[in-house]
C-alpha cells in the first residue's frame, strides 16, 4: 500500500488489493483469490514463529476483509464514503486546530467517528468475513483463527488509531520540543544510573 | 454531631503549593497523582470542595524538600511559563492540556526508579514513548555489539518495561508481565516425548523461546536474532540473573529437586531392567514414590504437597519467572502429573545460571 501520510491508519482495502479506481466485483474475486493464493504458497514455506503467526493471521484477515466488503457493491460504497468521511473531518480539524472552541467539537466528532470506522471495518468486518464461505475456502478460517484473531486484530485497530493519534495537533498537552539528541543523552544517563544502582532495583525489566 | 474539630478551612492555594506537589509527582515519577491534580475534585482547585491541607491529602506533599530530584523539579516547576499554564488549567472548565516539560521530566525520573508504568503511560501521552523505547533498544544493541552483555540486557529490560499493550480491552495499557499465564502456554502441550518438552528443544530454538518469554514481546526479543547464537545465549542467561534477585536460591533448590528427580529415575530404572514396567508400581517403595512430589514442592517453593503440576508452574513462574524454563510435565508412580526440573545436558546454559553443577551432564534431569 502506498498511502500518503495523511490517509495512513486508514486502512485502505482498495490499494490492499491492487485494485483501479473503477474496479468490478469480478476484479475483487480474481485479484483476492491470486493475493490468498500466494500467501498460502508463502506460509507453507516460512518457518511459523509467533511473530510471524501473528502477521500472517493479519495478513490472512485483511484479504478476507478486502474481499468481502468491496466484493459487495453496496458494502463497498458505504466503506468507501466512509472513509472519505473520517479523513475529511481529520483535515477539517487540522484546519481549525487554532481555535481552540471549534478545535474542541471537531476533535470530539473526529474521535467518534475515528473509533467507530476503526472498529467496522477492522475487527466487526473482519471477523466477519472470516465466516464467510468463500473467504472460509480460500483461507481455511476456521473458529481457532478467530479465537486467535480477536487479540490480534484487537492490537492491530489500537495500534493504527494511535498511529493516526500521533500525527494530530497536540490538544492534551502542550506541544513538545523534542531534542532527540539529548534524550539519546538521559538514555545513556538512565542506563548508567540502573547500572551503577544495580540492576537488580529496576525489578525484573517490568516493574512497578 | 459536631465535627467542627475535624474540619480545617479551605485555605486558597497559591502558585507555590501547586509547585510543590507537582515537584513530588514529578521527583516520584508518580503519573497517577499528577493526572489527580488536574482533575474536577482535585484539592489544588480553588473551585473544589476538596482541601489540600486535610490529612488525607498529606502524600500529595513532599516528605523530604532536601531530595536533589524534588528541587531539581521545584525549580523547572517554578518556571513562570510553566507554573502559569498549570495555574490556568487549575482555573479552566472542562479537560486540562498539561505541561509537557514536567510530564517528560517525570517519565524520566519513573523510568530511573523502575516505574516503568508510570513512565510508558508518560511517553505514550507525549507520544514519543515508541521512540523512546527505539533509544534504548538501539543502546542495547550497541552495548551487545561491544560485548557489554550486562548493558545490553538491562537496556533491553528497560525497552520491555515501556511496551504498551494495544490489545488490551477496552483501551491501550502499559505491558505488565504476565508470566503466570504465560508459563501454562509455554507447558500447554504434554510431552508426549523428550523432544517435545520445552527444555530439551534443540538450544538455539530453547534459547529464543526463553527470550520471547521473558521479553514478553516477540517482536523485541525477534532483533536479538541479528546476533550470534552464543551471543543469545549469554544475553538469556544474564536477563535470567539480573531480572531475579532470589535466582541464586532458587538455583540452590532446583539443584537439590534435581537430585530428587534423578534418585527416583534411577530406581524405576533398576526395577525396569529387573522386572519390567509393569512392576514399578508394585516395586517402588513409599520413599521413593514420594521423590518427584517433593522436588515439585522444591520447585514451587511453597510447602504443599497436594498440589497440581499447574498450580506449582504459575507459583513457580511468579516468583521465578525463568524457573518455567527449565521445569518438564511428567507422569509419574500413581499416575499423578508433577512438575519435574528439566535440561539440555549438552548445554552450558544450566552451568551458566548456576542449575548444574558443571555443563557436561550426561542426563537430562527427566523422568
Amino acid at each position: 500500500m502506498n498511502d500518503t501520510p495523511r490517509e495512513t491508519g486508514y486502512v485502505d482495502y482498495v490499494a490492499l488489493l491492487g485494485l483501479p479506481p473503477d474496479f468490478k466485483p469480478g476484479d475483487v474475486r480474481r485479484v483476492y483469490r491470486k493475493k490468498m493464493k500466494d500467501l498460502m504458497v508463502e506460509i507453507s514455506r516460512a518457518e511459523i514463529t509467533e511473530e510471524r503467526k501473528n502477521h500472517y493471521l493479519l495478513q490472512i484477515a485483511q484479504l478476507n476483509a478486502a474481499f468481502y466488503i468491496l466484493r459487495d457493491r453496496e458494502r463497498g460504497e458505504k466503506y468507501l464514503a466512509d472513509r472519505k468521511e473520517v479523513m475529511d473531518l481529520e483535515e477539517e480539524w487540522r484546519t481549525h486546530a487554532d481555535d481552540p472552541e471549534k478545535s474542541d467539537q471537531l476533535r470530539r466528532r473526529f474521535d467518534q467517528t475515528l473509533r467507530a470506522f476503526l472498529s467496522t471495518y477492522l475487527e466487526e468486518l473482519m471477523l466477519e468475513a472470516g465466516r464467510d464461505p468463500e473467504c472460509v475456502e480460500c483461507s481455511h478460517w476456521d473458529a481457532a483463527h478467530e479465537r486467535h484473531a480477536s487479540r490480534v486484530l484487537r492490537h492491530y485497530r489500537q495500534r493504527l488509531y494511535q498511529v493516526i493519534h500521533e500525527r494530530l495537533p497536540y490538544y492534551d498537552i502542550t506541544p513538545p520540543r523534542i531534542d532527540w539528541e539529548e534524550r539519546m543523552d538521559v538514555a545513556r544517563k538512565t542506563l548508567d544510573f540502573l547500572s551503577e544502582a544495580g540492576q537488580h532495583s529496576v525489578a525484573g525489566g517490568h516493574a512497578s | 454531631m459536631n465535627r467542627h474539630a475535624d474540619t480545617v478551612q479551605k485555605q486558597p492555594v497559591t502558585p507555590e503549593r501547586v509547585a510543590q506537589v507537582m515537584a513530588h509527582c514529578v521527583a516520584t515519577g508518580d503519573f497517577v497523582n499528577f493526572r489527580f491534580i488536574f482533575a474536577p475534585f482535585s484539592p489544588l482547585r480553588n473551585d473544589s470542595t476538596e482541601n489540600l491541607d486535610s490529612p488525607k491529602y498529606a502524600y500529595l506533599l513532599p516528605e523530604d524538600t532536601s531530595d536533589p530530584l524534588y528541587l531539581s523539579a521545584l525549580e523547572a516547576i517554578s518556571k513562570p511559563e510553566i507554573l502559569d499554564h498549570v495555574m490556568a488549567q487549575l482555573d479552566r472548565k472542562g479537560p486540562p492540556q498539561y505541561p509537557w516539560q514536567p510530564l517528560l521530566m517525570l517519565a524520566d525520573n519513573a523510568t530511573r526508579l523502575g516505574k516503568f508504568t508510570m513512565a510508558s503511560q508518560a511517553y505514550e501521552l507525549l507520544r514519543v514513548r515508541r521512540r523512546i523505547q527505539e533509544q534504548y533498544l538501539e543502546l542495547g544493541d550497541e552495548a551487545f555489539r561491544q560485548g557489554n552483555i550486562p548493558r545490553g540486557v538491562l537496556a533491553y529490560r528497560v525497552a520491555c518495561g515501556l511496551d504498551y499493550d494495544y490489545a488490551a480491552f477496552p483501551e491501550p495499557l502499559p505491558a505488565v508481565p504476565n508470566y503466570q499465564h504465560t508459563a501454562l502456554i509455554l507447558h500447554g502441550d504434554f510431552p508426549e516425548t523428550l523432544e517435545q518438552s520445552v527444555p530439551l528443544r534443540p538450544e538455539p530454538e530453547f534459547v529464543r523461546t526463553g527470550l520471547v518469554y521473558l521479553a514478553g514481546n516477540a517482536e523485541i526479543a525477534g532483533r536479538l536474532d541479528a546476533f550470534d547464537h552464543e551471543t543469545r545465549r549469554e544475553i538469556l542467561a544474564e536477563w535470567i540473573r539480573s531480572a531475579d534477585t532470589d535466582w541464586p536460591a532458587f538455583a540452590a533448590r532446583y539443584r537439590e529437586a534435581l537430585r530428587l528427580a534423578e534418585a527416583y529415575n534411577r530406581r524405576v530404572r533398576e526395577i525396569i531392567e529387573k522386572s519390567g514396567p509393569h512392576a514399578v508400581e508394585m516395586a517402588l517403595d513409599e520413599e521413593t514414590a514420594s521423590l518427584p512430589v517433593r522436588a515439585q514442592v522444591l520447585l514451587s517453593g511453597r510447602q504443599a504437597d497436594n498440589l497440581e503440576w499447574w498450580q506449582c508452574l504459575k507459583e513457580l513462574a511468579a516468583s521465578h519467572p525463568a524457573g518455567a524454563l527449565f521445569v518438564t510435565r511428567a507422569v509419574v508412580v500413581g499416575n499423578r502429573e508433577v512438575l519435574l526440573p528439566c535440561y539440555r545436558g549438552d548445554s552450558p546454559l544450566p552451568a551458566m545460571i548456576g542449575l548444574a553443577e558443571n555443563a557436561s551432564r550426561e542426563t537430562p534431569g527427566h523422568v
